[in-house]
């Protein structure tokens, strides 16, 4: 029997694990606890079984923000891996101002989500925003229209928005796989015939698998938790129209229904985890799976 | 051999460091709450004034607890004159934007702070407060409709002081309506109807009423002010209190067809249809109602008295144009209502280990040059006899004063249900606004949402 030495970095993992266990652990097992009970956040919790999870499915306002963050997800993971591989690509070549393009690419990645959220609520105000007044210089102003007043409309604006400020980060990932590939894979190929499509199919994407791993895993997770970009753009309106999950949560926790936001965290989590897990197994190269 | 030892070591030596840590804490918390269980157990029914500070030596310390940013600079001022008065009890004030979110979460913490203006009939049902009643020397100096308006109705019992008024119903341009001919607000919805298409025809460049409904609570302020202040008016403050407290659905009746709520919801799409509203009513914020306001590009609002500082503040000159009035009647038995309600409340949480230190501040706050100051600087009128505050320019008090004595004075809706706030109430204006109900269906889904948080 093949015995493991238990070395000294063993060891040295044991406080990590231990933060690991304080701050997940611990507060997942009572998470998992409070979400059997009807507590209010202030009262006696009682003990409710499933039913928290029973009310969920029942609840036609939970159902309608579960599409929502879905529509949401999917709308904006794709566009982000899209959107960030075509910047990559784009920096991995060679032109002026490369590094300044870079930069403004990736800058509005580090603004926080909820102050991106009011900037652009401020441009994007009908008969008010910056927009609608550079669009009413040109006499264009008609074409400015209330974005944010209907349910379309404010998806594709919290999409389009959500999308262009984290595509900086998408592209700095896929540009780190794309400089890691061995240009005499592209020179060996050119000798050979091969066009510039089939380079980027046949080269650039199977070696890209890791980066692309990193950024569909990341993308898939921020989408379907996203809050602070739908709380200050819409507030989840009009109405309850664009409130996510994670907003709706929040309101629950918040409406003395705090056992019950929690089961819905549960149920989130879920949610997010299907999809990870799927495009984990997807993203597996050949050894991988062997 | 000798590296296992020594990991063994190093690896022990940081888990008793990183345990070390936290078992102080808790060695800290086990005494503090030891300490308080034998003051509250001794002090029943004797006073023990600071005797903590005279055994040990050091301030006590007692945390104000606020969400109200307009007045925070004036508290501080109080505080640091209370603190400097003495050198027993030392006063810290915290504000929270969120503070009826954050509240919440102190109190499942059992980190409530010793005094608080956020008040809430679930945290009364709860205990979370202490009873104010017996201090009569207080209550005296107040209004007598201020105590009625702080008394708890299921328990007959007060559990929070307030110190201010304040009022709500429509802002307007008296100089516009002057110039339109308009020389009486309309007491009822048929002329409110035909006055604001009247200044949509004259001025069509100007938003008759603005209604800045990206706020869920503005919205959810008008169904306290229109459709409760209904029931208010007609029921009875205290039998429109105890229908909703026991969901009377007889005496509510929120899901009727032709109910206050449904009514209601019809004239706002009626409104809507007819563009008397400004079009950006679902993305307009607070900011841009003021803003059209004091331009002339608005002519009337609904909002509280709190509004004013910002209205004068963005254009002084406005001080002498705007005109108040009352919600119009807008059922076939109602009369126009006005909000008439307590402000500036202060509770004292139930477990405070401070019980006297908090009530020697908060008669220090409430002593009459203190409460003129506060209210100057609030914009609200004193529920104090013995104060005589500047609350507001002479031109809007005496507007207020009519429209008090010419419309039924209505408290705010605090006997709403615990899972569906104002805000909530809001966001299904936002939805009705946005096309997603008719008005019967408006009312209907309002019922369904009340009796949700009733249970």
């Amino acid at each position: 029997m093949k015995k493991e030495k238990i070395g000294l970095h063993t060891f040295m993992a044991i406080p990590a694990f231990l933060l690991y266990c304080i701050f997940f652990i611990y507060p997942l097992c009572r998470g998992i606890g409070m979400s059997l009970t009807d507590w209010n956040g202030i009262g006696e919790a009682s003990f409710v079984g499933l039913q928290n999870f029973i009310d969920f499915f029942s609840d036609k306002r939970a159902l309608t923000d579960v599409k929502t963050t879905l529509l949401f997800a999917l709308g904006s993971a794709p566009l982000l891996n899209l959107v960030g591989l075509g910047y990559a690509l784009l920096m991995n070549s060679k032109f002026k101002g490369k590094s300044i393009a870079r930069m403004f690419i990736y800058m509005p990645a580090i603004i926080s989500p909820l102050i991106m959220g009011y900037i652009w609520y401020l441009l994007l105000q009908p008969g008010r925003g910056f927009i609608y007044y550079a669009l009413e210089d040109i006499g264009k102003g008609y074409l400015f229209g209330n974005w944010l007043g209907s349910y379309w409309s404010s998806m594709i604006v919290l999409v389009l928005v959500n999308v262009w400020q984290y595509a900086g980060m998408t592209m700095v990932i896929y540009l780190a796989g794309l400089q890691s590939i061995p240009e005499e894979l592209y020179e060996s190929a050119k000798i050979d015939g091969a066009t510039g499509i089939a380079s980027f199919r046949y080269i650039t994407l199977p070696l890209l698998v890791p980066a692309i791993r990193i950024n569909v895993v990341t993308n898939i997770i921020g989408s379907l938790s996203v809050f602070d970009i739908v709380m200050s753009l819409t507030g989840g309106g009009p109405g309850y129209q664009t409130e996510t999950l994670s907003i709706y949560i929040m309101r629950m926790c918040y409406g003395n229904k705090t056992g019950y936001s929690t089961a819905v965290a549960m149920i989130m989590f879920l949610i997010i985890l299907i999809p990870v897990l799927i495009s984990l197994r997807l993203t597996k190269t050949k050894e991988e799976l062997s | 051999m000798k590296k296992k030892l020594l990991s063994t070591l190093l690896s022990a030596a940081m888990v008793i460091s990183v345990l070390t840590g936290c078992q102080a804490n808790t060695a800290t918390d086990s005494s503090a709450v030891t300490t308080d269980t034998q003051a509250e157990t001794e002090t029943e029914t004797t006073v023990e004034p600071a005797s903590e500070t005279e055994a040990t030596g050091e301030k006590v310390k007692i945390t104000l607890f606020t969400g109200k940013i307009e007045t925070i600079d004036v508290m501080n001022e109080i505080i640091n004159e209370f603190n400097q008065s003495q050198d027993r009890i030392e006063v810290v004030q915290e504000y929270q934007k969120d503070a009826s979110s954050v509240i919440k979460i102190k109190f499942a913490a059992d980190d409530a702070p010793d005094i608080m203006t956020t008040y809430e009939q679930e945290y009364v049902d709860a205990g979370k407060y202490m009873d104010l009643s017996d201090d009569t020397a207080l209550w005296e100096r107040l209004y007598p409709s201020m105590k009625e308006s702080c008394t708890d109705i299921t328990s007959g019992k007060q559990y929070r002081i307030c110190t201010n008024m304040t009022t709500a119903g429509f802002f307007y341009n008296k100089e516009m309506f002057t110039e339109l001919g308009i020389e009486q607000f309309p007491d009822n919805w048929t002329d409110f109807v035909s006055m604001l298409e009247l200044i949509k025809t004259e001025k069509p460049e100007v938003t008759p009423w603005f209604i800045f409904g990206s706020e869920a609570w503005h919205l959810g302020h008008l169904i306290e002010f229109i459709p409760h202040g209904y029931l208010k008016s007609t029921l009875g403050t205290v039998e429109a209190k105890k229908a909703m407290l026991e969901n009377n659905k007889e005496l509510l009746g929120f899901g009727k067809e032709d109910g206050a709520m449904s009514v209601f919801a019809a004239n706002l799409l009626e409104l809507q249809s007819k563009n008397l509203i400004n079009e950006d009513v679902l993305t307009a914020t607070s900011d841009n109602c003021i803003q059209d306001f004091v331009n002339g590009k608005a002519a009337m609002l609904s909002n509280g008295m709190w509004v004013i500082s910002s209205i004068l503040e963005a254009n002084p000159d406005m001080q002498d144009k705007i005109g108040f009035a009352a919600y119009p009647s807008y059922m076939p038995d109602s009369s126009p209502v006005v909000l008439s309600a307590e402000d500036s409340g202060y509770s004292i949480s139930a477990t405070t280990s401070h019980k006297e230190e908090c009530i020697e501040f908060l008669q220090f706050l409430f002593n009459a040059e203190n409460q003129k100051k506060y209210s100057d600087v609030a914009g609200a009128p004193s529920a104090f006899m013995d104060v005589t505050a500047d609350w507001a320019p002479e031109a809007i008090v005496t507007e207020v004063n009519v429209a008090l004595s010419s419309a039924a004075n209505i408290g705010f809706t605090n006997e709403k249900p615990a899972g569906f706030s104002g805000d909530d109430a809001g966001r299904l204006v936002q939805e009705l606004l946005a096309g997603q109900y008719s008005a019967t269906e408006f009312a209907a889904e309002y019922e369904a949402l009340w009796d949700a948080g009733m249970e």
